[in-house]
């Protein structure tokens, strides 16, 4: 009996379909080359907040925005550059949108569901962003509803439609799933849709996500500490670059399914924009140029005033972060995931009490995210992977990449955000109309495999995560996480946006592992996350 | 018995019990039990009304890799000799853990600390931070073969109903530095699945099937990774082999 040995592996289609468009695309005219180097006041579009597709202007090499905690500051590596003609800012595609569109620098580079909301208020719902391909809850629903669009403007989630059963990423063919997937509730309407759904011609499962963030992407594809040949927490074979077959980290997308951003932006270019005839070599170099130079993160806090000041602040805002070192880890004592030392929380000369007293609060939620320990239990690739169910360790334990807070690569991981019980559901009784939005799959594990460890063999999700891409019952809710950088501008959280603002996040941690975290920690450690 | 736990034991007075053990093997299934300490957790089973010290938390690098509260466990162990008690049970070690497939909600025993007990040595990982390197140091790669090169057989073990882990690819590293080395023109993976008689006579057996999935999926781990290789045999036998927990393997040979 034997297996082939192939020398390219995973994408290999996809580098041959980047060939194909490569050929096929017309080459567009360069963009302009970058006008300013130095451009302090050129906020596009005269200062406003949302950068719509297409209208020109420089991109500063500095550009701050305020949010509700504070400054968020867009940080250009390579300075200033004109964003006309540049693919990543113009409407290429056929529904009118940009990468930008749904990759807002006052965003941090996501888009807030606050974002969404206006943008639907101040364009009657014509915004290229609640385009019916994902921006609705399904492309067949009333386009002008808003309630066709329920999971965006409620919860920021953009519709993603995958194949099922998965594509093989290792040749031809689909994967033989370890489980079976029903459809318990379909809200959207697409999971069950004649021409979208499960029961299609070309059967697609449609989960609902929030939009990744396109900023300190260095850090997001490092190939430095974990990254081999194998996924360290499984042991199974690492997705490979399609241009050198070289093993990549898979943490660009909740699902890992792409190998590189480069594979990324065909693959958006394609299911996001609608670009029918797909992006040229040209267009993808300059969307990667510019992801790989461009860092954001808070500079200033309400209460706590400039977060650069004084001599520990080396951890915070985006130029540290542009040279800060990528790809290793931090949760250790020589180098620490947020190295905020002692000496930044020390009274500054200058601040007023209060603004002192909030610096130290900030200390205090870095010291908890890095020290305070908790039982972490039932959670797929991390109590899995050596250290025991449960295992008494710490925030840092998970989030443990230098600068970021980043798993370790490659991160794909369960804690409970979109599978029952853990999963935040509209609780039905008699007293309520509410109805939850998300729609709810039933996970049977084939009887042939080994149930999943912690949900058994039966169980319940609203997006099956990694698994509608491997096709394994153990893989069913992981998710990759999220960077902790600019999370002030891009509220709501999680992949499912679930958790509204970062105390329900925080609410979210506490409830599923039990921390019992006490009122001041909670505010200590949101008011640490708030200077990230 | 290493000598640090007796060397913790002589510095900390640790208990050791009146009437030695009989060094004999163990082999049973039991719930897992988490004793917190004030650093890390221990673990504990109990077996016949005396209870056993498999290990304390770590990390990946660990030798003792923690089972799972919610599942059963098959623990296959040495009982120290000298009846070396750590965190109230006599340690086992040599020891080895596999975590049962099947969930077992009834094991969920986790023991809070007592304040007063001190661990009788200092944990290799904190439960917090590290301390800039893993808790322990993988054994260094063997030196480069020399010619004339020769047809050699490396074996990966698996936990007990397991296959391909987060601890196979380092298992897999002598494996491919050796076929890379030697340029292998060929590579076989032949894949077994075991039985243990448990200590009470009964014998378990892994799951049907898993000698191929074991082979399978440790060859395909090698595709593109070997180019002198262009074809990776597979094969298995599924009649369990009954013995200890080096009849869970896979064993690869690679030909010059």
């Amino acid at each position: 009996m034997r297996i082939p040995a192939r020398a390219m592996l995973a994408c290999s289609a996809l580098a041959l379909g980047l060939a194909a468009w490569q050929a096929a695309s017309a080459q567009q005219g360069a963009p302009e080359a970058a006008q300013a180097s130095s451009t302090e006041d050129a906020v596009p579009n005269g200062g406003r907040r949302w950068w719509s597709p297409g209208e020109g202007g420089i991109f500063p090499q500095r550009l701050d925005y305020r949010n509700d905690r504070g400054n968020l500051r867009l940080f250009n590596r390579d300075g200033a550059f004109s964003t006309r003609g540049h693919p990543f800012f113009e409407p290429i595609g056929t529904n009118g949108r940009a990468c930008v569109s749904c990759h807002q620098p006052a965003d941090g580079m996501s888009l807030s569901v606050q974002t969404i909301r206006e943008r639907w208020a101040e364009t009657s719902g014509q915004d290229p962003i609640f385009a019916a391909i994902d921006g609705s809850n399904c492309p067949s629903l009333p386009q002008a509803d808003p309630a066709s669009h329920s999971l965006l403007l409620q919860r920021g989630l953009f519709r993603v439609g995958l194949p099922w059963p998965p594509k093989d990423p290792w040749g031809e063919g689909s994967i033989v799933p370890e489980f079976t997937l029903e459809v318990v509730r379909d809200p959207g309407g697409c999971n069950t849709d004649s021409r979208f759904g499960l029961n299609s011609a070309n059967p697609m499962a449609s989960v609902y996500r929030r939009p990744r963030v396109v900023a300190n992407l260095p850090y997001t594809v490092h190939r430095n500490f974990g990254i081999g040949p194998f996924v360290g927490k499984t042991g199974e074979p690492a997705l490979r670059d399609p241009e050198n077959g070289q093993p990549v980290n898979m943490n660009i997308m909740a699902d890992a399914r792409t190998a590189t951003l480069a594979t990324q932006a065909i693959d958006a270019s394609i299911t996001h924009l609608e670009l029918l005839g797909g992006l040229n070599a040209d267009q993808i170099s300059q969307i990667n140029a510019f992801e790989a130079q461009l860092y954001a993160a808070q500079v200033h806090d309400n209460r706590a005033g400039n977060l650069l000041l004084g001599e520990g602040g080396r951890y915070i805002g985006p130029e540290n972060l542009a040279n800060g070192t990528v790809g290793v880890l931090g949760n250790n004592t020589t180098r620490w995931v947020f190295p905020l030392d002692e000496s930044w929380a020390a009274p500054q000369p200058g601040l007023t009490e209060g603004e002192n007293a909030m610096r130290a609060s900030i200390f205090r939620g870095q010291q908890i995210f890095h020290f305070r320990t908790f039982w972490i239990s039932d959670s797929m690739h991390l109590n899995t992977v050596g250290l025991g169910n449960p295992v008494k360790r710490t925030c840092a334990t998970c989030h443990g990449m230098h600068m970021t807070g980043l798993d370790t690569a490659n991160g794909w991981m369960d804690i409970g955000t979109t599978t029952l019980p853990w999963a935040r559901e509209v609780p039905l009784n008699p007293w309520t109309e509410e109805r939850e939005l998300m729609p709810l799959f039933r996970i049977t594990c084939r009887a042939d495999v080994p149930p999943h460890p912690f949900y058994g063999r039966v169980f319940y999700t609203q997006d099956p995560g990694r698994a509608l891409i491997s096709g394994k019952c153990n893989d069913v809710g992981t998710i990759v996480m999220q960077q902790f950088r600019g999370m002030a501008g891009r509220a709501p959280y999680f992949s499912n946006g679930s958790a509204a603002n970062m105390r329900e996040l925080i609410d979210f941690y506490d409830r599923r592992y039990n921390i019992q975290y006490s009122e001041a920690e909670k505010v200590d450690l949101e008011n640490f996350l708030g200077t990230l | 018995m290493t000598g640090r736990i007796f060397a913790a034991a002589a510095a900390t007075g640790m208990v050791l019990s009146s009437q030695a053990a009989t060094a004999r093997d163990l082999a049973f299934i039991a719930c897992p039990i988490v004793q917190d300490t004030v650093s890390v957790p221990c673990w504990l089973a109990q077996y016949e009304g005396e209870t056993y010290y498999m290990g304390v938390q770590s990390d990946v690098s660990a030798p003792f890799t923690p089972p799972w509260l919610g599942h059963m466990a098959l623990v296959e162990g040495t009982p120290d000799a000298n009846g070396t008690r750590i965190c109230g049970g006599i340690v086992l070690e040599p020891v080895k853990v596999s975590v049962m497939l099947e969930m077992a909600p009834e094991c969920d025993t986790l023991l809070m600390a007592d304040p007063d007990y001190v661990l009788p040595f200092e944990p290799r990982r904190p439960p917090g931070p590290s301390g800039g390197q893993l808790a322990f140091t993988y054994p260094a790669p063997p030196p480069p073969p020399q010619p004339p090169f020769a047809a050699r057989s490396f074996e990966i073990y698996f936990p007990f109903d397991g296959g391909v882990n987060f601890q196979t690819p380092n298992a897999l590293q002598a494996v491919l530095g050796y076929a890379n080395a030697v340029s292998a023109t060929r590579l076989e993976v032949r894949g077994a699945r075991a039985a243990v008689r448990l200590t009470d006579g009964t014998v378990v057996e892994e799951r049907q099937g898993l000698a191929e999935l074991r082979a399978r999926s440790v060859g395909r781990m090698f595709e593109g990774l070997v180019p002198s290789v262009q074809d990776v045999a597979v094969t298995y036998s599924d009649e369990p082999q009954t013995g200890d927990w080096q009849q869970r393997r896979v064993t690869i040979t690679v030909t010059p």
